[in-house]
């Protein structure tokens, strides 16, 4: 009998996830640390990278330096808040279903959807390039002489998660392929996030049309952070509302969870045939 | 020499067992990165903003090659990974030297993205006038350089990996962070602003993928490049044997 699922219910399961968290910090604290590191380091590279070239050239397309560095602030507060909420295998989900961990997650007295939500939240471990994030948009901001309102710190909040939202469900869709192929598909949603990293932070400003629509539709990376930092900017691209990347958002968050349902249907009726009887994996 | 082809040849296969179509996603990603990154530089060349010292053909000569050559232009054996897998201790329990044994694995495993990727897009990017020839004939010399340069740094990350009880993800986040900055593979390396080339020009990793693809562009002094190659393999070589031999002993393996 699953356990009654109310906010309060759910932001207790937050907090056990927090406290998991910072007991692995105050444990291990040494390889804690350098996990951190190794993060901000990592995407810190990967930022630096496209903010050197438009540092060097004094801009990129139409976007001169302080906009490509307002833009990688954006995205590295998308990193932030991804590893704030997914420390857990729970956006990497090709990982839990093709492991046949879904089982162990079955024995639990919550629904599925909620253990998934909160099971990855790491505020402790996970937060360095949140942090960094929000230096990074200081800076820029101050530089850009942006006007932060109430309303325009809103519009970051509504971008980051709609950002998130792109991200988990494009895992969840690849994702649900480890439903029907365990072994070959455990590894397609780190295919899926850390592959797709780097495209998402260039700025596609003076790239053609024929490229950037295809970049915002069939493979979104526009809108990993080009697309919503424009639009935070006062000027969405393409003639289109700043509202895109929400309502985008959306309707590939109903297409996910109907594809997933489908593959999960797929994994209770038939199970996972991962592992042997006698425990190793297959 | 025959048992490290088929090594190699096993690696291959391991790949493609689940069928090809599995190779299909990393495929389309790494086209889909490389064709916009070439549009990027197109953007940024003809801005005419500041000065390159490199032409836009150059330039997309020198990013099409390192997406071509992604894996040997950066080394990345399985080694820091096995380690905690337990699979490295398959490798001594093989009559065959284990360095040896994860060369030929690695080589292997490039195999079906060279086929299935490079062959392809080699032959679209030349039939849309980028320049696939090498500007030097030493190029085959300084890619060789490069992946063996590429072995031996790969073998301290894998020492550097059992010091941090094997904490693979780790490691794999660090070498990303090396290959995105200090090894030119992204970025030539005399396109970094604020002075960082002339920093980092002779580090090791700008041995490593930026050194063969500015000698096939042709943008750098190729004697100096070949020079500093066969220097860092002298140093770094003997450093990473010496550092395995001694690391090895702590090696703690599980995995099933």
């Amino acid at each position: 009998m699953a356990d009654k699922v109310t906010l309060r219910r759910i932001l207790r399961l937050f907090a056990i996830s927090a406290r998991m968290d910072m007991v692995y910090l105050l444990r291990d604290t040494k390889f804690a640390l350098l996990g951190i590191l190794g993060d901000l380091v990592n995407n810190l590279a990967t930022v630096s990278g496209v903010f050197l070239i438009a540092a060097r050239f004094g801009g990129i397309g139409e976007m001169n330096a302080d906009e490509v560095l307002f833009m990688m602030a954006y995205s590295t507060l998308s990193v932030g808040v991804f590893t704030l909420f997914g420390s857990g295998n729970n956006i990497f989900i090709s990982r839990i279903i093709g492991r046949g961990q879904l089982d162990h997650m079955f024995t639990q007295p919550l629904p599925l959807g909620v253990q998934l939500v909160t099971g990855g939240f790491a505020p402790f471990t996970g937060g360095g390039n949140l942090l960094v994030g929000t230096v990074l948009t200081v800076i820029s901001v101050s530089r850009l002489r942006l006007a932060v309102t109430p309303l325009w710190l809103a519009a970051l909040i509504a971008y980051q998660a709609a950002t998130l939202a792109v991200t988990v469900a494009r895992s969840y869709i690849v994702s649900s392929l480890a439903f029907y192929a365990p072994a070959e598909a455990e590894e397609i949603s780190s295919v899926a996030i850390n592959d797709t990293w780097v495209v998402g932070t260039f700025p596609l400003s003076g790239m053609p049309k024929a490229l950037q629509i295809p970049l915002l539709t069939i493979l979104p990376e526009g809108l990993m952070a080009w697309f919503p930092a424009l639009c935070l900017l006062g000027r969405p691209p393409l003639g289109l509302t700043g509202l895109y990347p929400v309502l985008f958002a959306l309707l590939l968050s109903l297409t996910a969870k109907r594809i997933f349902k489908r593959g999960l249907r797929n994994y209770v009726q038939k199970g996972s045939s991962r592992y042997l009887p006698y425990g190793f994996r297959r | 020499m025959r048992k490290y082809i088929k090594t190699a040849h096993l690696a291959a296969r391991e790949k493609t067992n689940g069928g090809v179509v599995w190779l299909l996603p990393e495929i389309l990603i790494k086209a889909a990165t490389l064709v916009p990154l070439l549009f990027l530089w197109r953007a940024v060349l003809t801005s005419g903003a500041g000065s390159a010292g490199m032409s836009v053909s150059q330039i997309l000569s020198y990013t099409t090659v390192s997406a071509l050559l992604s894996e040997p232009l950066t080394v990345q054996t399985k080694a820091s990974g096995w380690l905690s897998e337990g699979v490295i201790l398959k490798l001594y329990g093989r009559p065959l030297p284990v360095l040896g044994q994860l060369a030929a694995q690695t080589v292997g495993g490039w195999l079906p993205n060279l086929a299935l990727f490079s062959l392809p897009t080699a032959a679209i990017a030349v039939s849309f006038g980028v320049n696939l020839i090498p500007a030097s004939p030493l190029f085959p010399l300084s890619l060789l350089l490069c992946v063996s340069l590429g072995f031996a740094v790969d073998l301290l990350f894998s020492c550097l990996a059992l010091k941090l009880r094997s904490i693979d993800w780790l490691i794999s986040r660090l070498r990303q962070a090396v290959a995105a900055v200090l090894s030119g593979t992204v970025i030539p390396i005399r396109l970094l602003p604020f002075g960082v080339a002339e920093a980092v020009k002779l580090q090791p990793f700008a041995s490593l993928g930026g050194a063969p693809l500015s000698v096939f562009i042709g943008s750098a002094d190729t004697g100096e490049i070949l020079v500093l190659q066969i220097l860092w393999n002298l140093i770094l070589w003997p450093a990473a044997l010496l550092i395995w031999r001694k690391s090895r002993e702590g090696m703690v393996s599980y995995g099933g």
